[in-house]
């Protein structure tokens, strides 16, 4: 009987509570401009520039921003700098660090999106506080970018000339495989696209045997795909192109190892995969600007809180990539410094609009 | 039969929104803070005032407390989803997935039909629901435990959705925003004003895990079914003998948690701003973080909504505030996982010289 008395004053207490929140929601109307925007600088000298760099997890890519960022501190006498990588590629976790950033006083930053799909809502949410946000690395997918600006290596390109270098180093004939990473994202999908492309251009002569996507989490898993890869089909195959690292170290170490004649063409300059070029392990890496992203994105972010505006909100602007080989394997760098100083005078002459 | 009769020592019985009311009758000389929930409300407070004295950006209202609450409307309908079938005894390793199904059948829906919001959300809801209700009716036709099953599942799940966008979808994402997504994601109560009186700042997408967290409260407080499902996870045997219908009542669980997890996906759709292939990845394990730390017995037969909230609440202040104090990437998920184990230490230590204290009296 005491049960059934309890149940009847909890189903009482339920009615009466929906009852009166149905009451009070009826009478409410919005309060007009709710959410407030600053779309140009509030002209802030560089002392009071504060700028977050912030992957979407740990890797290899990232490491050299730190450098740059605290290059561009020096350089420019910026009021601080940070770096934070506990994003985890987790698009959830990545929006709660930078948000713990702007409530510690950060009011720049430099952010690769976890998810690309995704990042244009939080770069709308912290640009609607009056930050200045840059899209480095990687670009939101679609048409429109809610960010200041984007400076990325346009992946599309960078999948095309690592593809084409691989064909040139098979003689321009036979069979290609490509190794990516995640396959719900649409980077991969730029890539995929870009090699497809390189492929399309031989008229037949280069057949696209597979694409393996998903394979760069970490080396363990990169290393068990392209055993299986080159146990299953590893004499039918003459080229392998990685857009990605972890497959690209793992390819290299692999060919070499099963003494099997496929070119191997990797991304990035990790010390890996440049020593794999010296010994001819490895035919050539497309090489990105990590360096002139965080150096340059720090430079125009300092800008833009100074009260100059983007001549062309949202505009993706290419950090340049181009091949390494062991022609120019020593010498590559320094074609990449002066690529940064060019983009860094080109934000100057051509995308920024300073009063 | 009203109430399950079988009680663990475990279970959280002095707590109001334990169902498990015999347990309570029985330890009814218990001092008020022996309740677990009470506990894990010490400790939430005692971290809260710890992070904000460090950081006083921790009560900063639109850049912490704001999105904490988004980040928890998530979670704690994952948990709840997790907490479904945790009153049979099973587990469902599914649910990531179950989310983004039905993240992708909204997704298709708004980009291709032009759904208004609600009615998306209905399909989502029927479309977990109902992939639920497969894996329910999976284990009570084989016998199969439920791990297995939903592992299995969760599995297939995981290669139908990558199908899925890049066969019938749009890639990886459905970039439509329909009319109300933006809404919900930037506006709190403070926005709504009746005369010069508006609202708190807590956002509007709070309401919906509110909402859920009523219902499935009130699921197993006060409904026959709820308690039928848990006199099912509590002993199957006795259950079945006494006359319910347990193979129908494990199938309604998991159609419950199913629906719950497709909730979570939108939740997560609104809050990162896209119906994408990767929502739900981040759901399994804060979806058993949640009940477990709030009471919730794996073993079946009692559950714990408000422990729920407060397990996933606990869970929350941890990361933001240790966010907040910029600990490295090597040293997060140590401090987080040492400061869960002190935390549950002294609820544990409370609880046991409470229960020492009762046993006195």
């Amino acid at each position: 009987m005491r049960i059934t008395r309890s149940l009847r004053r909890d189903r009482v207490f339920v009615t009466v509570a929906v009852l009166t929140f149905a009451l009070v929601a009826a009478g409410c109307a919005k309060k007009s401009g709710a959410q407030t925007s600053s779309a140009s600088g509030s002209g802030l000298a560089a002392s009071k520039v504060k700028i977050a760099f912030v992957p979407g997890g740990p890797h290899p890519y990232f490491q050299p921003w730190k450098t740059a960022m605290n290059t561009a501190k020096t350089d420019f006498g910026l009021g601080g700098v940070t770096f934070n990588e506990t994003s985890a590629w987790d698009q959830t976790k990545q929006n709660n660090v930078l948000q713990s950033l702007a409530a510690q006083g950060y009011n720049s930053f430099g952010v690769f999106g976890v998810s690309p799909d995704n990042i244009n809502s939080t770069f709308q949410q912290l640009e609607g506080k009056g930050l200045k946000v840059a899209s480095l690395g990687s670009c939101p997918a679609g048409t429109t970018d809610s960010a200041s600006f984007c400076l990325a290596t346009d992946v599309q390109t960078a999948a095309y000339k690592a593809a084409k270098a691989t064909i040139a180093a098979m003689g321009g004939s036979g069979n290609l495989v490509h190794l990516t990473g995640n396959k719900t994202d649409s980077n991969t999908q730029r890539r995929i696209a870009g090699v497809k492309k390189a492929v399309a251009e031989t008229g037949g002569k280069v057949k696209l045997i597979q694409t393996v996507t998903d394979i760069d989490t970490d080396l363990q898993t990169a290393q068990k795909a392209v055993a299986d890869l080159l146990g299953a089909k590893g004499k039918q195959i003459n080229g392998i192109v990685s857009t990605a690292y972890n497959p690209a170290v793992a390819a290299a170490a692999a060919v070499k190892k099963s003494g099997l004649p496929i070119k191997v063409v990797a991304i990035d300059d990790d010390p890996t995969i440049l020593a794999g070029i010296k010994s001819g392990a490895i035919a050539g890496t497309v090489v990105q600007n990590p360096v002139g992203q965080a150096y340059v994105g720090a430079y125009a972010l300092m800008k833009l809180q100074g009260g100059c505006t983007m001549s062309t909100p949202g505009q993706t602007i290419d950090s340049g990539s181009f091949v390494v080989d062991k022609s120019n394997v020593s010498t590559y760098d320094t074609q990449r410094q002066a690529e940064t100083t060019q983009l860094k005078s080109d934000f100057d002459s051509k995308y920024l609009s300073c009063k | 039969m009203s109430a399950p009769t079988q009680q663990s020592d475990a279970t959280p019985a002095s707590d109001p929104q334990a169902v498990d009311l015999d347990a309570q009758r029985s330890l009814k000389g218990l001092p008020f803070w022996a309740n677990p929930r009470f506990g894990l409300l010490v400790v939430i407070a005692a971290l809260v005032v710890v992070f904000s004295s460090l950081r006083s950006s921790f009560l900063d209202t639109g850049l912490t407390l704001v999105p904490m609450q988004q980040d928890l409307s998530v979670f704690l309908v994952v948990g709840l989803a997790q907490l479904s079938v945790l009153s049979l005894g099973h587990m469902n390793l599914a649910v990531p997935r179950m989310a983004a199904i039905s993240a992708f059948a909204m997704g298709w829906c708004y980009q291709h039909l032009s759904m208004p919001l609600a009615l998306g959300l209905l399909v989502g809801l029927v479309v977990g629901a109902a992939v639920g209700a497969l894996a329910g009716w999976i284990i009570t036709a084989t016998g199969v435990n439920s791990f297995i099953v939903t592992l299995a599942l969760d599995f297939a799940l995981v290669g139908l959705v990558s199908l899925l966008y890049s066969h019938v979808g749009d890639g990886v994402a459905f970039p439509v925003h329909p009319a109300g997504m933006t809404t919900l994601r930037n506006d709190t109560f403070s926005d709504y004003c009746t005369g010069n009186v508006c609202g708190p700042p807590v956002p509007l997408i709070v309401l919906f895990a509110l909402a859920a967290a009523v219902l499935v409260a009130v699921l197993f407080r006060l409904s026959r079914i709820g308690r039928e499902i848990l006199m099912t996870g509590s002993n199957l045997t006795a259950a079945r003998l006494s006359g319910i219908p347990t193979s129908r009542r494990v199938i309604q669980a998991h159609a419950l948690s199913g629906a719950l997890a497709a909730l979570a996906g939108f939740l997560l759709a609104i809050n990162s701003g896209a119906f994408s292939a990767d929502i739900g990845n981040s759901f399994l394990l804060p979806s058993f973080l949640g009940p477990v730390l709030g009471g919730t017995l794996l073993s079946g037969g009692a559950v714990s909504v408000l422990g729920t909230l407060l397990g996933a609440t606990l869970t929350e202040v941890i990361q933001t505030g240790l966010n907040l104090l910029n600990f490295s990437v090597q040293d997060l998920n140590i401090y987080i996982g040492l400061v869960l184990l002190v935390a549950l230490s002294l609820d544990r230590v409370r609880h046991v010289l409470a229960e020492r204290r009762g046993t006195r009296a």
